[in-house]
């Protein structure tokens, strides 16, 4: 190999262990949770791509001084070996396609002075990669791009949303009767009556069901199917995540059965702007996953005090208990949780949701 | 807690965050792409896919769509493979039908659309699979637009469509006649290991290029202004299709993002769920390893419009086939 070659073969094993190092760290440390659902495959993927990267790169390493021969039935586009046409004619062949495929192989045996090779590399390039067929200016913005932003944010990540990025993925544009999740946390387990997309009795009648936003029945739910699905605390209260109370707001049977009672929930408070001109309110929300960070959207529910609200600073996790009462408000069911206990709490272990 | 030693959350932070968690969400599948594309360049032997294949390129084209069904690949893994299949010899109408189709015709994401819809509950049989309206259009669609834009290339050389240096990897290949050569099998392998190294780093630095740039809209922008336009009919197509550009899910989990909003049409969802997955900015830097940039460009203007005219009388034809089969 010339001494080009080799540098660039380890600059690409190099590349390869940090993004393999990124990934592992990131799994290792358990930092992983911030960003991946644990559920699924995306978790594990990342630890079998961590350590698939670096074998990929050590395996690189280890067989730098091979001869790579090419491959099946042709030698140029993958032997690592250029021909320019001044080579081609060194080996005293001519060029016509038979002799052509004829003398391939023997190319990567070839005596040639790697220097031909080089030569060849600039007049003319076979698919290789990046960092073979640019110029030096190409080859280090691919090296900077790959190694750059990786390192950076790794090192740099918050971990968390500001609540800049909280507010710009919905936070105050809540759907309440929105039912796409609602199974996940429909506070139903009987699989019959779980809320579907749309209810029972419209199933065949999407477009119905899709034109009206109102809160819907489900079928009936009781007090005791309530105590059966959701865990309470110490002094009886129903403790629910914020997705769950949200939710709520497009099941009229539940709404009838929860309102009044006592609900405890651990969330992350920011300002309330919506229905708030007393100031007695604050906005809560848990940001909920499908497969990435990236995708996390926030689910929030309106706090409501007997007076003023707290002066929180934004983004803090709050426990809450309170009373559930839900209102109208033009089409939709907003579920309200009247404050009655409220302390800072630390972030739970999973501050997403998924 | 690590936390306590963390940089607070700040507006920068938050474009980091949503870039790492694509990056760990991505890297992956590159990785198992470039890996199989490795392997195919060491291993398949040239002429096979063109033996296997039917002779007449149209055909050949309608079966290609549905070959993600056996060889499930999300979008991520499907650009390094493609490149080395199409230098294998895979005629390259096939190749951009498979490239567009599977990410979407796909049992993965015919699953996974599924849930997001709440179609389980109502395909209680196969005689009921007609009942699961958007994961059929969905697949249906994805499936014509890929056919149509595989038989559009059809009728380029490609030399118009393909980067140069895909093209010379082609044409070291074309002589033809020549009995397989005995390379030993350890040589191969470490031809695909480097090869496979190569296209990492290829796809990962366009990747890392797409990922920079869609976690800033997807952290800096404030979405709330698209439910502004959800209910205008000429609007919503175009942004909600804006949308899938810009936040560059993966296919496997779009719909689950595209089903709660309840502010856009049935029609707005299905061309989400079938843009998404062929065009999005990641995807852009993505193709350029393979296509040549005005290639890329004509896709995404092309898809865009094909999808967004399609949608609304797609969805229509799906529910009226419904209507006409009900007893």
């Amino acid at each position: 190999m010339s001494a080009t070659r080799t540098l660039i073969h380890l600059v690409s094993v190099a590349l390869l262990l940090l993004w393999s190092g990124v990934l592992l760290y990131f799994y290792a440390t358990g930092r992983i949770t911030q960003y991946l659902p644990g559920d699924g495959i995306f978790r594990p993927m990342v630890l079998m791509s961590g350590i698939g990267l670096a074998v990929l790169a050590l395996i690189n390493l280890f067989t730098m001084g091979a001869e790579d021969p090419g491959c099946e039935g042709h030698d140029h586009g993958c032997c690592g070996h250029d021909h320019s046409h001044d080579a081609h004619a060194d080996c005293g062949h001519d060029h016509s396609h038979d002799s052509h495929s004829g003398c391939g192989h023997d190319h990567g045996h070839d005596a040639h002075a790697e220097g031909d090779h080089e030569k060849g590399h600039a007049s003319h390039s076979h698919g290789h990669g990046l960092l073979e067929e640019s110029s030096w200016t190409g080859r280090l913005v691919a090296i900077l791009i790959l190694a750059a932003p990786i390192t950076w944010a790794a090192f740099m990540t918050p971990d968390r949303y500001s609540a800049n990025a909280v507010i710009n993925k919905g936070l105050y544009n809540p759907n309440y009767n929105s039912t796409a999740n609602a199974d996940k946390f429909s506070l139903r387990t009987d699989e019959a009556a779980k809320p579907a997309a749309t209810p029972a009795t419209t199933t065949a009648d999407s477009a119905a069901a899709k034109a009206d936003p109102q809160a819907q029945s489900y079928g009936s739910f009781t007090l005791d199917d309530l105590k059966a699905q959701v865990p309470q605390s110490k002094e009886g209260n129903f403790i629910l995540e914020v997705p769950e109370i949200y939710y709520t707001g497009g099941d009229i049977e539940v709404q009838s059965v929860l309102a009044g009672q006592s609900v405890e929930t651990i969330a992350q408070v920011l300002p309330e702007k919506v229905n708030n001109a007393d100031g007695r309110r604050l906005r809560i929300f848990r940001m909920l996953v499908q497969c990435c960070a990236a995708d996390a959207r926030p689910y929030s529910i309106p706090v409501e005090f007997a007076d003023k609200a707290p002066p929180y600073k934004d983004m803090t996790w709050i426990k809450i208990v309170g009373k559930m009462a839900y209102e109208k408000d033009g089409d939709q069911t907003v579920p309200v949780l009247k404050a009655e206990r409220v302390e800072e709490t630390a972030a739970p272990e999973n501050t997403m949701i998924y | 807690m690590i936390l306590a030693a963390l940089p607070d959350p700040s507006r920068l932070g938050d474009v980091l965050m949503a870039f790492l968690s694509i990056l760990f969400e991505g890297a992956p599948y590159i990785m198992v792409g470039t890996l199989l594309s490795g392997l195919i360049d060491a291993f398949l032997p040239a002429k096979l896919l063109d033996r296997l294949l039917p002779r007449n390129r149209v055909f050949s084209t309608l079966i290609a769509g549905f070959l993600g069904l056996i060889f499930p690949v999300c979008e991520c893994a499907v650009v390094p493979v493609i490149r080395r299949l199409v230098q294998k010899g895979l005629p390259l109408s096939c190749a951009l039908t498979y490239m567009l189709s599977a990410p979407i015709m796909n049992p993965i994401v015919a699953v996974s659309t599924l849930t997001a819809f709440k179609e389980f509950q109502k395909v209680t049989g196969w005689l009921e699979i007609g009942n699961a309206t958007m994961t059929l259009a969905r697949l249906s669609l994805g499936y014509a637009v890929a056919v149509t834009v595989g038989l559009i290339v059809l009728r380029f050389r490609p030399g118009r469509v393909l980067n140069a240096s895909i093209i010379e990897g082609i044409e070291a290949q074309r002589p033809e006649g020549s009995a397989a050569p005995k390379v030993p099998f350890n040589s191969r392998l470490v031809h695909a290991m480097r090869t496979a190294m190569r296209d990492f780093l290829d796809t990962g630095m366009y990747f890392t290029i797409g990922v920079i740039i869609t976690s800033v809209f997807n952290t800096q922008v404030n979405q709330a202004i698209l439910d502004s336009v959800a209910g205008n009919e000429w609007l919503a197509l175009p942004s909600i299709m804006g949308l899938a550009f810009v936040l560059s899910l993966c296919s496997t989990s779009d719909a689950f993002i595209a089903a709660p909003m309840a502010a856009f049409s049935q029609a707005a969802k299905l061309a989400f769920l079938v843009f998404g997955p062929m065009m999005d900015i990641k995807l852009m830097f993505m193709y350029s390893v393979v296509f040549r940039r005005r290639v890329v460009l004509l896709m995404l203007v092309g898809t865009f419009l094909l999808i967004g005219l399609m949608s609304q009388p797609w969805i229509s034809l799906i529910e009226m086939l419904q209507t006409s089969t009900k007893p």
